[in-house]
């Protein structure tokens, strides 16, 4: 026990679009995880991850030393990070898995990091937090369920898992076994359960939501496209709600279904929350707590159900 | 009926052409492609699971296995200038299913790492790395947001770079290591002026 109280510490790794467009979802998380034994620790300095599918495409190597940079820093603290979007999983988690096990990618990346007076050593390992709250060795779905004190009872809730913490799974190295099932996953399925709500299973659940790769700002119509099929196959489970645990898959679904109005002229109005929210809102914080107000598609309808 | 993407007619009937020419081949490209993806990308058997498997499939020409087969035949000049090779969202969907244990997905990375050393970037991809040289963030903070996270009980700004800007010029000797900005602004220049 630190002197907090906390069970466990993290550096909280915060990436670019919670903290910048999603708010909530890092005050949740927090917040959230603190009742649950766990502290998330600002990681200072961090940058973006950097994001994937750009520094993915036009150079890894760069991609590599970004990402060991913001791993450094958490060398530095002595601490495992833990993070909230699926994205930052791929550069953080997956830089630092092929810098543990390739020497000359790592010696590649120290010629650079010496430059800026760094070294990466391997010497922590990063988490998603959804990771954590269904790890029972860090929280466990029962200690999720005890924590609830506004059940979402009645909301019939879909999940997005996406695809960067879970695919490709013959590199993934998740302690359970039931995450690597990267074909029909249930497993958040069990957290939507613990929170109170009705986890509802649609047509090709795990298809992508189609903004990563650089593709929504490549050919946003073809994205689009991507994720209006998913919002077709979510729409005949006449769900209220879709929960994420990516906050570049919301900026998708969310503020991408006002540019789906916008370009193919049907609408949704389909709430897309990620996991940290509505456990935030399951321990009793407010939607104004949640900054909620900064979704793109309102979230009244699903909250007049749960709250 | 005429078959277009929208491309120059020349790039077009290049690419509808399916003969194999020896002379285009350039088996350097292979040995390229499997460096950089750490995959072994010349033991594909053409099943045609990935492009089965590809969300982009079914709404373009993007077809994964025909890039999986330029990778093992050598043909770079296709593989490269074939604007299909930027509609990946790199779902790994393919390579979760891949029966040869390809990840055909970190093929199209390879490939796109390779078409960057010629300039063939889209613009976007560009303007993340600026961003980033900026501010630290390929999605920056603004004041809209600025408010809401005051509301909310947080610091205006998160406690990254944006609250530390002395980390920056770390991030900026690491992109100038590899001349990533400088490459940027000058395709940004010629594209858009």
């Amino acid at each position: 026990m630190s002197e907090s109280g906390a069970k466990h510490k993290f550096a909280f790794y915060l990436g670019c679009i919670a903290p910048n467009r999603y708010p909530g979802v890092e005050s949740a998380s927090i917040k959230a995880m603190k009742k649950l034994g766990v502290e998330l620790v600002p990681l200072k300095g961090a940058s973006c991850c950097p994001a994937p599918g750009a520094f993915g495409s036009i150079d890894l190597n760069v991609f590599y030393a970004m990402a060991a940079r913001n791993l450094v820093l958490a060398e530095q603290m002595k601490m495992d990070i833990a993070l909230v979007c699926n994205g930052c999983y791929k550069s953080i988690w997956e830089v630092n898995h092929k810098l543990k096990h390739n020497k000359d990618l790592r010696d590649a990346v120290n010629e650079v990091l010496k430059e800026v007076d760094m070294e990466y050593k391997g010497t922590i390992n990063v988490y998603h937090t959804a990771e954590l709250l269904y790890n029972d060795k860090f929280i466990g779905v029962d200690k999720v369920r005890d924590s609830v004190t506004n059940p979402l009872t009645g909301a019939r809730i879909a999940v997005h898992y996406g695809c960067h913490l879970v695919k490709p799974h013959k590199d993934r190295e998740f302690e359970k076994e039931v995450m690597l099932n990267t074909e029909h996953p249930v497993w958040m399925e069990e957290l939507v359960a613990a929170l109170g709500a009705t986890p509802v299973e649609y047509r090709n659940k795990m298809q992508c939501c189609g903004a990563g790769g650089g593709v929504r700002g490549y050919d946003i119509v073809h994205a689009l496209d991507i994720t209006n099929e998913k919002l077709i196959n979510l729409q005949e489970e006449k769900v209220d709600a879709l929960t994420d645990i990516c906050p570049f898959c919301q900026l998708q679904f969310d503020r991408g279904q006002i540019e789906i109005q916008e370009k193919f002229g049907v609408s949704y109005n389909l709430p897309v929350l990620h996991f940290a929210e509505l456990l935030g809102l399951a321990q009793g914080m407010s939607p104004q707590d949640l900054g909620l107000d900064l979704h793109g598609i309102s979230c009244e309808s699903f909250l007049q159900k749960v709250l | 009926m005429e078959r277009t993407k929208g491309y120059p007619a020349a790039l077009d009937k290049k690419l509808q052409d399916t003969r194999l020419y020896l002379e285009d081949s350039n088996p350097e490209f292979t040995k390229n492609v499997k460096a950089i993806s750490r995959t072994n990308a010349h033991m594909c058997y053409q099943c045609g699971t990935c492009t089965g498997s590809c969300p982009s499939a079914p709404r373009s020409s993007y077809r994964i296995r025909k890039f999986m087969r330029r990778a093992v035949l050598g043909l770079e000049n296709e593989s490269l200038v074939d604007p299909d090779l930027w509609l990946c969202t790199t779902c790994y969907s393919c390579s979760d299913r891949c029966p040869r244990d390809i990840i055909p997905t970190d093929v199209i990375m390879a490939m796109r790492n390779l078409a960057f050393k010629r300039d063939i970037v889209p613009v976007n991809f560009l303007k993340t790395v600026t961003a980033i040289y900026a501010s630290g963030h390929g999605v920056p903070n603004n004041d809209v947001n600025r408010a809401a996270r005051e509301k909310i009980g947080l610091s205006r700004d998160p406690p990254t770079t944006h609250s530390y800007p002395e980390y920056l010029p770390a991030i900026r000797k690491i992109l100038d290591h590899y001349k990533l900005k400088a490459n940027a602004d000058r395709i940004i220049k010629e594209r858009e002026g």
